[in-house]
């Protein structure tokens, strides 16, 4: 088991390797394999070392295993260990199952690019660094996948690096993600001030932090989840990083990396519980979040944009779960948002593949008869992100909902508002995009590309490989049969937990993180029933708009105000950019040039004086210099009687 | 010891010794110069001689003995030099011989 | 009786020495400065006598005044006396700073002396008959000290070679000059 676990950490590291230093010895198509290959290695090992830990009794689950001592420092010790748990089996089966089926995705997808290598080379690197993340067995190496994916992040975000928007899209998310890896390693500095070591809480060390220090540490923790996970305020990184290949989105930016936030929130929930104050800040992010997110993408047009909003909305239910310490239910929508906001992306990737790289859905119409293979995934995911029952994101999203409605009293009240007002908001963007982008007479791009993928475009006779198939003339197989099985478990993954009838998964992970509040069967359905209703109207909503062939939110303040995403980015810039490039400038003009290059030539021409004076002491004239010998010797002299 | 004892030889010699400093110095024609060297080497003989005699012991005499020879080395070649400037026209004057400068 | 006229002829001799010494550095005629350098030498080799070293004043008065001032007044008669006053030309630091370090030499050694170097030369040794003699110095040079013998030896034929080459008629030089 611990075998497998150790093959899952390394299999992905080793695919990476392997792709960049053959280079462009291997083909395409080779290291694109190797990616997948290696990638699929690592889930099996965690597939392994899942079965075997479910064989085990609850109590015995958690298992920490050493390989060397890494950092000795005094008596501060930090070793190379994993830690293999219910909780971070579940993130090792989401990040190498989910992430395996989105490398084979982008076999297809990809095809054809430029640099193919290189982005197999980084999805794999990727895959590795999320997976120290969720591996690690101490908060150092929890740290060190925290930046690599933060990197891996930059580099796929920043793929197409001669797209001027694609590099600063990149160079915004990694700052934005410094400020919360600065939060991060402050909150880190203090523990190992105040307790000596970086080992995850336990029980006892968490009580014995003083409460000032249990705050600041966990505020500490909380900007990094914050930055990481794209909650409001630092949320503004999220949507800009669409411009990344269609899969780096599905993958960094709907499935894994975002959601490290959440893992970090339950793997330290014991540092929060002792801090509860924060841990209500975390869950009242997450609800603020859920609203602003939803509000915007009611006015986006790209369809990548509405997506990516999305997902800071439901990330913001996660935030809510894990901020009221329903640690299971949080995991749980992590796993079911993963699978299908992955699959949105997915399909999304193939209409735009099809569609020869439109991302416009103004652009879009009447799909629905064109690709209809896409159109029934890309509405099993509708469905699921509305909360439909019986699909997976009903019980996961309808679980945080009750959640919050048991926890009662002014916090968990204003959150079941906020969580509602989310569900209706879901809907309708949600629906919008669908009605917008499947249903209509077909638009003109549409029309054009709708001879099959394989007419009438540059790259690849795809059609040539499709067993002649209409459906599968949307794309090649290996875009298609990922996309179909995460329909699948779109579809039927939510049905690890039902309320009052099995609850495996609840229990899972209850032996890692004890919930602090759990809602009765009674509340959960009466929730659930309001939810599903409020979540249908949204989507009537939706409906009734796309029928009249208006938009949802009326041109006006309101409007133009969401089309700018509620200023923030004009906020940011004013507050932060504006004053540091003011300084920056400054300090250039008054310093930089007249100080440290004006000094270079200054020092020059002082060294040169200072060389014209001395030579002028060597004037050739004999007499001098026995002048100078001899009132050398008179001092000489009285060196020697004064010191006898 | 009859006559003055050495501190007296050694107060003739300091002051030959500084005129023979002053005048290396001061006089512009070089054989003044080696003149004053000369008067400066005999200064220093001088020395020797006394403390020879205040110790008892004539190590001090074989060492004048050696700067004698060894002066009039110096003297020799000094004056082949200085014949050797007027030969070629030069003037006796080490103000002009400033091919040592910088 | 005898300690004073040793007494009188020492003084004597040493005023004799600064005089020509100050003499030697003030005229502006070389050849009467070779003169003043052969009187000091001469009054020099007398206060070498009063000091017991026989021999070395013999040799000062024949090799120094002998052979190396008579090699000199050989020098100063082919060159022409040219006349140059004492303080004639040179920047006047110059001037003032000879006078200021041969005082200063001056002084120091004075001061050394008046304090008595710390009680070292208190008492002269006693000394036999055959102090400074021929014989004594022969022994040493030929005894303890052979080694500065043999190189002094050497410094001479060094500097008789170089006196020659120094004085040579290079040949052709001399045609293209002239």
């Amino acid at each position: 088991m611990i075998a497998g676990a150790w093959l899952c950490l390394l299999a992905p590291l080793a695919g990476a390797l392997l792709i960049t230093l053959a280079g462009t010895r291997i083909s395409r198509a080779a290291a694109a394999w190797i990616s997948t290959g290696s990638v699929f290695l690592g889930f099996a090992g965690a597939v392994d070392a899942f079965i075997r830990v479910l064989g085990e009794s609850p109590e015995d689950r958690t298992h920490l295993s050493t390989a060397y001592t890494w950092v000795t420092a005094g008596s501060f010790k930090v070793s190379m260990q994993i830690l293999v748990d219910p909780v971070s089996l579940t993130m090792m089966l989401i990040v190498t199952g989910v992430g395996g089926l989105i490398v084979w995705y982008s076999m297809g997808y990809m095809k054809g690019e430029d640099e193919e290598r290189r982005y197999f080379a980084y999805m794999a690197l990727f895959v590795f660094a999320m997976l120290m993340l969720v591996m690690g067995g101490n908060l150092l190496l929890l740290l060190v996948g925290w930046g690599l994916v933060g990197l891996a992040s930059y580099l796929l975000i920043g793929f197409y690096h001669e797209r001027p928007e694609a590099v600063a899209a990149a160079k915004k998310a990694f700052l934005m993600n410094a400020i919360g890896d600065a939060t991060m390693a402050l909150g880190f500095f203090l523990l190992i001030a105040k307790t000596g070591t970086l080992a995850f809480p336990t029980e006892a060390s968490a009580g014995a932090l003083s409460s000032s220090t249990a705050n600041l540490v966990a505020l500490g923790l909380l900007g990094g989840a914050i930055a990481k996970s794209a909650q409001l305020p630092l949320h503004t990184w999220l949507p800009d990083a669409m411009e990344g290949p269609t899969p780096v989105s599905a993958l960094i930016h709907a499935a894994t990396m975002v959601t490290a936030g959440v893992y970090l929130i339950v793997r330290t929930h014991l540092i929060f519980q002792a801090a509860p104050d924060v841990q209500h800040l975390s869950a009242v992010l997450g609800g603020i979040t859920i609203v602003v997110a939803g509000v915007i993408a009611l006015v986006q047009w790209d369809i990548k944009r509405v997506i990516a909003y999305s997902t800071m909305s439901q990330i913001g239910y996660m935030f809510l779960a894990a901020g009221l310490g329903a640690y299971g239910y949080a995991m749980f929508h992590l796993m079911t948002h993963a699978f299908f906001k992955a699959l949105l992306f997915l399909s999304a990737g193939v209409i735009i593949h099809h569609l020869a790289g439109e991302q416009d859905i103004r652009k879009m119409g009447g799909l629905r008869k064109v690709m209809p293979f896409t159109h029934a995934a890309f509405l099993v995911g509708a469905l699921a992100l509305a909360g439909i029952p019986p699909l997976s994101g009903f019980w996961s999203k309808d679980g945080i909902i009750a959640s919050s409605f048991a926890e009662g009293g002014v916090l968990g009240y204003s959150l079941f508002a906020l969580a509602l007002l989310g569900a209706l908001l879901t809907g309708a963007y949600t629906f919008r995009l669908y009605f917008l982008v499947f249903h209509g007479p077909p638009s003109d791009l549409v029309l054009e590309h709708a001879g099959g993928h394989g007419s009438g475009h540059a790259h690849g006779t795809e059609g040539a490989e499709g067993h002649g198939e209409h459906a599968h003339g949307e794309g090649p197989l290996s875009m298609l049969i990922p996309v179909g099985i995460l329909t699948v478990l779109a579809a039927i993954g939510g049905l690890l937990v039902i309320p009052g009838v099995w609850e495996p998964f609840l229990t899972w992970i209850d032996s890692v993180a004890e919930p602090l509040v759990t809602a009765t069967p009674g509340q959960d359905y009466a929730t659930s029933v309001l939810a599903v209703s409020i979540g249908g109207i949204g989507i009537w909503l939706a409906w009734r708009a796309f029928v009249a062939g208006r938009e949802l939110v009326a041109t006006g303040g309101i409007r133009t105000a969401l089309e700018h995403k509620l200023y923030f980015d004009e906020l940011y810039d004013a507050v932060f950019s504006r004053p540091a490039q003011l300084v920056a400038n400054l300090l250039r003009e008054r310093v930089e040039e007249p100080v440290v290059q004006g000094s270079l030539p200054e020092i020059g021409a002082g060294v040169e004086d200072a060389a014209d004076g001395t030579a002028r002491l060597q004037s050739g004239l004999l007499r001098s210099y026995a002048l100078v010998v001899a009132a050398s010797v008179a001092v000489l002299v009285v060196v020697f009687v004064a010191v006898r | 010891m009859l006559g003055p004892d050495v501190t007296w030889y050694l107060a003739i010699s300091a002051v030959l010794f500084a005129i023979g400093a002053t005048g290396v110095v001061l006089r512009r024609s070089p054989l003044i110069v080696l003149l004053s060297l000369e008067i400066m080497l005999n200064a220093s003989n001088l020395a020797f001689v006394g403390f020879s005699r205040h110790f008892g012991t004539v190590d001090g005499q074989i060492f004048a003995l050696c700067v004698m020879a060894v002066a009039a080395a110096e003297v020799c070649v000094g004056l082949g030099m200085i014949v050797a400037f007027s030969r070629r026209r030069m003037a006796l004057d080490v103000d002009t011989l400033t091919e040592l400068h910088g | 009786m005898g300690n004073f006229l040793v007494w009188v002829i020492w003084i004597v001799a040493a005023l004799a020495c600064v005089s020509t010494g100050v003499a030697v550095i003030s005229f502006t005629n070389p050849f009467y400065s070779a003169l003043a350098l052969i009187g000091n030498l001469a009054s020099l080799a007398v206060l070498f006598l009063l000091a017991s070293a026989e021999f070395v004043a013999a040799a000062q008065i024949l090799v120094y005044a002998g052979a190396v001032m008579v090699m000199f007044l050989f020098v100063i008669a082919y060159l022409g006396g040219r006349a140059d006053a004492p303080w004639a030309g040179g920047p006047r630091w110059l001037q003032l700073g000879a006078f200021a370090v041969g005082a200063a030499l001056l002084i120091e050694v004075i001061v050394a002396l008046v304090t008595k170097a710390n009680g070292g030369l208190s008492n002269a040794a006693d000394i036999s008959r055959s102090f400074g003699s021929p014989a004594e110095i022969g022994k040493l040079f030929l005894a303890d000290h052979l080694l500065a013998f043999e190189i002094t030896s050497i410094v001479l034929l060094v500097a008789a070679v170089g006196g020659v080459v120094l004085g040579m008629k290079a040949a052709a030089e001399d045609e293209v000059e002239a």
